[in-house]
């Protein structure tokens, strides 16, 4: 059954494929079919442009035959500069040789390609078509190669973070996972020696990483809401209220000897976001004033809104947040120095990094200060209209 | 000593299967359990549980499928169980006829209160039509659908027309989720606007009346991306 199920995932995932590669490729063509026309449009446009003024001109001045030759010339590089490639810039030096012999040169209205000092005319326009072209064409070359690699530069970057968080995140699965099975193991192998409180306290201790490994996966599966290449959510609008009180239910659901003390208010605020991941950024804010703030005070949350923001804040009466990791307690870099000195791998560095992603692809902001009695986070999510 | 209630669960995870069944087994329910979709439409149209627990990702069809083979005929309870991030499979289950769902991983009183509220919904549909007016009443809040009044502590509440309505509906659900499209169907029919914004607003107004706290509240709870659940009528529970 297993086996069935994968070819046919498989061919899905071809299907799939198959698809995608049909549609970048209409892409491209169709790309390629605009391109075209543009270039038609904009030789057509210029000789027209050029053969126009040549006439006024060759109506107004007496002797014309220079400033005609400097319009045409113009006329030639910027095609040669806008266009793709050789062709059009080629064309452009032919079409306006003819038409200058044609329309500008004695005799008028003939052609008469015997003229003395003809093929010199022609010859430079080429030349210059052709130096033109090559050189926009260079240009042109170096600009892709550059953003190329501003491409690959910044999925460089990409690929450094991923690696960063995935060492972090290893090591912080692998701690708890030693707890529930080393706590497993002496439960199952000396079950006779210990007494009923022991074995309690061996199975809560379990519950306990579970729990947080649990929430650890939670974050890490929203972080996969948010889309890879645009930093962006599928945003509807939500309630206010109604996030609020999700989270601190769930919130609770862990901790259910918390206290938290919700103010939400009295107008109903609607907001865009995606809801689930505004609700795990207010999770991860209070586990994280619960965890570290090593008080019984309540914590409080309270959502306030201006003209163009609405603001979520989470504050709490504890020990605060020393000063010096203040500016980087989002960045998931001073999560490592947070755990060593707490002693504790329930640090929430991944945790807090992860709000910041959040609120990020939302348009919002994200901080933290230390007030008199405690510490406090805020973020808030922009007003903004239907899309 | 009284009929024993049937579990069916239909799931894939052997671990999750067992402790399912060891709960419930403890709690006095008589319980089958089959771990792909094939075996489980046999046994659903063989044993005839009361009650039908489905995970919907298994390994030989898609549990929504099952869903809609077994309402084709029956109107059995059935609880989906699914993981938390997966919203809109959930309410895709709940619209084609899945009575309720459970979030991966649940507690076992959680587990057993879907049940009882699942079973008890059954129940009612079946025996009980008269008496389907008969007033809820949880944790203070009263409604009274017959005068149509609505009191949280003795005190009356004042609502409109369109706010009693949608509190009215989640009352005679108590203890079951409503999505939101069954309540926008149900509250402005079937041509309204499938936008829920005027739900949400509709029901941010209702907390203000009814609730101490809109940021917590005790009578309508939000499933995010899904819909709401009002707390269990007392008279039932």
């Amino acid at each position: 059954m297993d086996i069935k199920n994968e070819t046919q995932k498989e061919t899905r995932n071809n299907r799939r494929q198959d698809y995608r590669k049909y549609l970048s490729q209409s892409a491209t063509r169709e790309t390629m079919q605009k391109d075209h026309q543009r270039n038609c449009t904009i030789f057509l446009g210029m000789f027209l442009l050029a053969t126009g003024i040549s006439f006024v001109f060759n109506q107004i001045a007496s002797d014309p035959s220079l400033n005609i030759a400097m319009v045409y010339v113009l006329g030639l590089f910027m095609v040669a500069r806008h266009t793709d490639g050789y062709l059009f810039g080629l064309l452009f030096a032919i079409c306006s040789v003819i038409s200058v012999n044609y329309f500008f040169t004695v005799p008028y209205r003939n052609l008469n390609f015997t003229m003395e000092g003809y093929q010199v005319t022609f010859a430079g326009m080429l030349i210059i078509a052709m130096i033109t072209s090559a050189m926009t064409t260079h240009m042109k070359e170096q600009a892709a190669a550059l953003a190329e690699q501003e491409k690959q530069l910044m999925e460089a970057q990409k690929e450094k973070m991923r690696a960063n968080l995935l060492r972090a995140v290893s090591h912080d699965l692998r701690t708890p996972l030693t707890g529930i099975i080393g706590n497993s193991a002496s439960y199952l192998e000396m079950e006779e020696q210990f007494s009923r409180e022991e074995k309690i306290a061996l199975v809560e201790h379990i519950q306990d990483d579970a729990n947080w490994l649990l929430n650890m996966v939670e974050n890490l599966l929203s972080v996969t809401r948010i889309d890879n290449e645009t930093a962006r959510v599928n945003k509807s609008y939500e309630a206010v209220d109604e996030v609020v009180a999700s989270s601190t239910a769930r919130f609770r659901k862990r901790f259910p000897e918390a206290e938290v003390k919700v103010r939400v208010p009295d107008d109903v605020v609607m907001v865009m976001m995606d809801a689930m991941l505004i609700e795990q950024v207010i999770i991860n804010i209070l586990q994280n004033a619960q965890l570290h703030a090593h008080t019984k005070k309540p914590i409080e949350l309270f959502v306030e809104e201006d003209e163009q923001f609405v603001w979520f804040h989470i504050r709490d009466y504890g020990e605060g947040i020393d000063e010096s990791k203040l500016k980087s307690i989002f960045d998931g870099e001073g999560y490592r120095e947070m755990s060593r000195e707490t002693d504790s791998y329930k640090g929430m560095g991944i945790g807090l990094s992860i709000c910041k992603t959040i609120v990020a692809a939302h348009g919002g902001m994200i901080g933290a200060l230390n007030h008199d009695d405690g510490a406090e986070f805020y973020f808030s999510l922009p007003k903004e209209m239907e899309a | 000593m009284t009929q024993k209630i049937s579990v069916l669960i239909i799931e894939d995870e052997k671990s999750i299967c067992d402790f399912v069944a060891k709960t419930l087994q403890a709690h006095d329910y008589r319980v089958t359990a089959v771990h792909n979709g094939k075996d489980g439409l046999a046994q659903l149209t063989s044993f005839l549980p009361d009650i039908v627990l489905l995970d919907l990702g298994l390994p030989d069809m898609d549990g929504m499928d099952i869903i809609r083979k077994t309402r084709e005929w029956s109107s059995i309870p059935i609880i989906v169980i699914s993981a938390r991030t997966q919203e809109k499979e959930k309410v895709a289950a709940l619209d084609s006829g899945a009575d309720d769902y459970i979030t991966k991983p649940f507690g076992t009183f959680e587990l057993l209160a879907r049940i009882r509220t699942a079973i008890r919904h059954n129940n009612k549909i079946v025996d009980d039509p008269v008496n389907a007016n008969r007033p809820y009443s949880a944790g203070g809040l009263k409604i009274d659908f017959e005068k149509r009044l609505v009191s949280v502590d003795g005190n009356e509440v004042h609502l409109t027309r369109v706010e009693y309505k949608i509190v009215s509906l989640l009352a005679k659900n108590s203890g079951k989720v409503m999505t939101y499209d069954s309540l926008i169907n149900q509250v402005w029919g079937p041509y309204a606007d499938d936008n829920n914004r005027i739900l949400r607003v509709n029901m941010a107004n209702i907390r203000r009346k009814l609730e101490a706290n809109p940021g917590e509240p005790k009578f309508i709870f939000t499933e995010l991306g899904i819909g709401y659940r009002m707390l269990e009528d007392e008279s039932l529970a």
